[in-house]
């Protein structure tokens, strides 16, 4: 009998097999869901009872039916109500309003209305998307070059998995079995941290760019719009406000309702949904179901893919645990008995390697098992490990083969050039890598919010 | 043969449109269930017994029914990394013999999930909380998902369309 067979195989030699049969089935082209819940059947079948093939469709029940992961849909259905309105056009020219003063405002205002976004929908490639179509124009009729313009706009894009409600942070609780209010405050410095990053080299890059530009015109006298100062009145500044307001009192009212213990998780998303559609239904009269039909849409089409990909990874991970390949692969990472740093940058430079091909919650899910136990037995806090793998996983997105951002700016902004736009974003993804380092020099950047707020972690 | 075939994609078409009109339904539904809860429990101070319950069984639904309408727009994501380095023609076969693949996991898939449905109905299973719904509320949804899915894709197999990828999908 084949399975009679197959079990005498070691752990070493089915863990290959897994890896190459996991490889060769994604690199199909076939979907990332699918594939996952085939190689799980598959090796349900040839190295697992019988009967664990009888309780597959209960298995990702049972792992899908958690509140806290259902909560998800909730919160991309409330990122599309506001990605989908007009809220981050005028979110971004109420900030380029009022830092038109600050030497390179124009690109300042919209890394900041990047991350304001990003906290409000929670995902990168909307927010590059929604502050991208009316911030790369803007920035480029004002002369700065496409590439940094781009860069900004897809470097300011990758908070959203980053900043709370982040989709990345509620799966890698699920997998870390950490606190998922925790994880949130404690993103929210690294955040800020990259925020000011973000801002400090693009004001470099602006007065770079701005004396180029400046001794172009003393030797010709070529007008150069970077050059052309922009002052807004009092009046001018005071009217952008009562439009992005009410989105800057949801985004702070959900974060109160969460960590006031007024809600759950689950329960901020629902109500954070709510709060979106009666905001945009007051104050872009969308309220028709033509005018919210989009989003629903969108919303039914992320949540779906989504909630598949997680499904299968997790039917998937239970597979791995079962042949005992998740502990086998921990365990061999333990006792190679390197030094912890060694091992926290091969982790994040597999984590690297796997953002070329996976998107962040299927890497999360796959990877977790094998990477968490040696991690938590080199006693780094799991808390922080999530916020230092996120940034990680945010460079991926914006460092080629894949880069989701580039392409999102690509279709945006078509006459960009991919090259200009991979040159733009490449200082950003340094500066991220950067605040990794900081991060792991000072981990309380990242640990010391959420410890002041929810107290110390119990050991 | 063909003809058929093409009558029950639009057939299909129409099924996928009404169930993200459901959907979209089930989704606010969702949202309204745990704002009342949180609302209910604030100001008085009531017990929330079936709130996050009924809330899960609504996008319990979302995700499984119209996971068909996801595949017929091609948004399930995958690596398209070999796509571009192969010719046309192995590209073709390359999409059906994925399509085949998928189609066979998801009628398997289905099977179990039949099963599951029928013992939580013939048993009369319920959840472990204390409102103690009934399980095959759930696992109906579910299957027919399944099903649907299945469908889907079997028809996908036969007449194959071109999809615009909607390029911000993918990035959480």
């Amino acid at each position: 009998m084949l399975s009679v067979e197959v079990t005498d195989m070691s752990v070493l030699s089915i863990g290959l097999l897994f890896a190459v049969v996991t490889l060769l089935i994604m690199f199909s082209g076939i979907s990332i869901a699918f594939a996952l819940g085939i190689v799980a059947i598959i090796f349900m079948y040839f190295f697992m009872p019988a009967s664990s093939l009888d309780t597959v469709a209960q298995n990702v029940y049972e792992e899908m039916s958690s509140i806290t992961l259902m909560s998800i849909p909730l919160f991309i259905l409330k990122g599309a109500a506001i990605g989908r309105s007009r809220a981050g056009k005028d979110l971004y020219d109420a900030l380029h309003v009022w830092m038109g003063k600050v030497p390179g405002g124009l690109g300042v205002a919209n890394v900041f209305a990047c991350a304001l976004f990003a906290a409000m929908a929670g995902s990168s490639p909307a927010t590059c998307s929604a502050i991208g179509s009316a911030g790369i124009p803007e920035m480029r009729k004002r002369g700065y070059s496409p590439g940094f313009a781009a860069g900004i706009i897809a470097a300011g894009g990758t908070l959203g998995i980053l900043l709370p409600p982040s989709i990345t942070m509620i799966l890698y609780s699920v997998a870390a079995e950490q606190s998922l209010g925790r994880l949130f405050l404690a993103a929210i410095g690294p955040g800020i941290m990259l925020v000011l990053f973000f801002s400090v080299y693009t004001i470099y890059r602006f007065r770079k760019e701005y004396s180029v530009a400046y001794k172009a015109y003393e030797i010709d006298k070529s007008p150069n719009p970077i050059l052309d100062r922009q002052t807004y009145t009092m009046q001018q500044k005071m009217g952008s406000l009562p439009r992005v307001l009410p989105f800057l009192v949801l985004l702070i009212g959900v974060m109160v309702a969460l960590y006031g213990g007024y809600a759950t998780p689950a329960e901020t998303a629902g109500l954070g949904a709510v709060f979106a559609f009666l905001l945009i239904a007051v104050i872009y009269k969308m309220w028709r179901f033509k005018d919210l039909y989009p989003l629903l849409d969108i919303t039914i089409r992320e949540s779906a893919m989504l909630m598949f990909i997680i499904g299968m990874s997790l039917l998937f991970a239970n597979v791995m645990s079962y042949l005992h390949l998740s502990q086998s692969a921990a365990q061999a990472i333990v006792d190679l008995n390197t030094s912890r740093w060694v091992l926290l940058a091969a982790i994040l430079l597999m984590v690297i390697v796997l953002g070329f091909f996976l998107p962040p919650v299927s890497i999360i899910l796959m990877t977790s098992p094998i990477f968490l136990p040696p991690l938590r037995a080199a006693g780094f806090d799991l808390i922080w490990f999530g916020v230092v793998m996120t940034i990680v996983m945010e460079t991926g997105l914006i460092h080629p083969p894949v880069g989701l951002n580039i392409f999102v700016i690509k279709n945006i902004a078509p006459d960009i050039t991919l090259k200009e736009i991979i040159y733009g974003v490449m200082p950003f993804v340094v500066i991220m890598l950067f605040a990794v380092v900081l991060l792991c020099v000072f981990p309380e950047i990242a640990t010391g919010l959420s410890n002041w707020v929810m107290g110390a972690p119990l050991v | 043969m063909m003809s058929i075939l093409v009558s029950a994609d639009r057939l299909m078409s129409a099924v996928n449109k009404f169930l993200v009109v459901l959907g979209s339904i089930a989704l606010m539904a969702a949202a309204l269930i745990l704002s009342y809860s949180v609302m209910s429990r604030g100001l008085f101070h009531a017990a929330n017994d079936w709130q996050d319950e009924a809330a899960l069984f609504c996008l319990v639904g979302v995700t499984f029914l119209c996971s068909s309408y996801v595949q017929e727009k091609r948004g399930h994501i995958g690596i398209s990394a070999i796509e571009g380095l192969l010719p046309h023609p192995v590209n073709k076969v390359r999409g059906i013999v994925i399509d085949i693949i998928s189609c066979l996991f998801f009628a398997f898939f289905s099977i179990k999930t039949w099963d599951l449905l029928h013992e939580a109905w013939v048993d009369g299973q319920v959840t472990n909380s204390t409102w103690a719904p009934p399980l095959w509320i759930p696992y109906s949804m579910m299957f027919t998902g399944m099903m649907l899915l299945t469908f889907q894709l079997f028809l996908q197999i036969f007449i194959r369309k071109a999809v615009v990828s909607d390029v911000v999908s993918g990035g959480h």
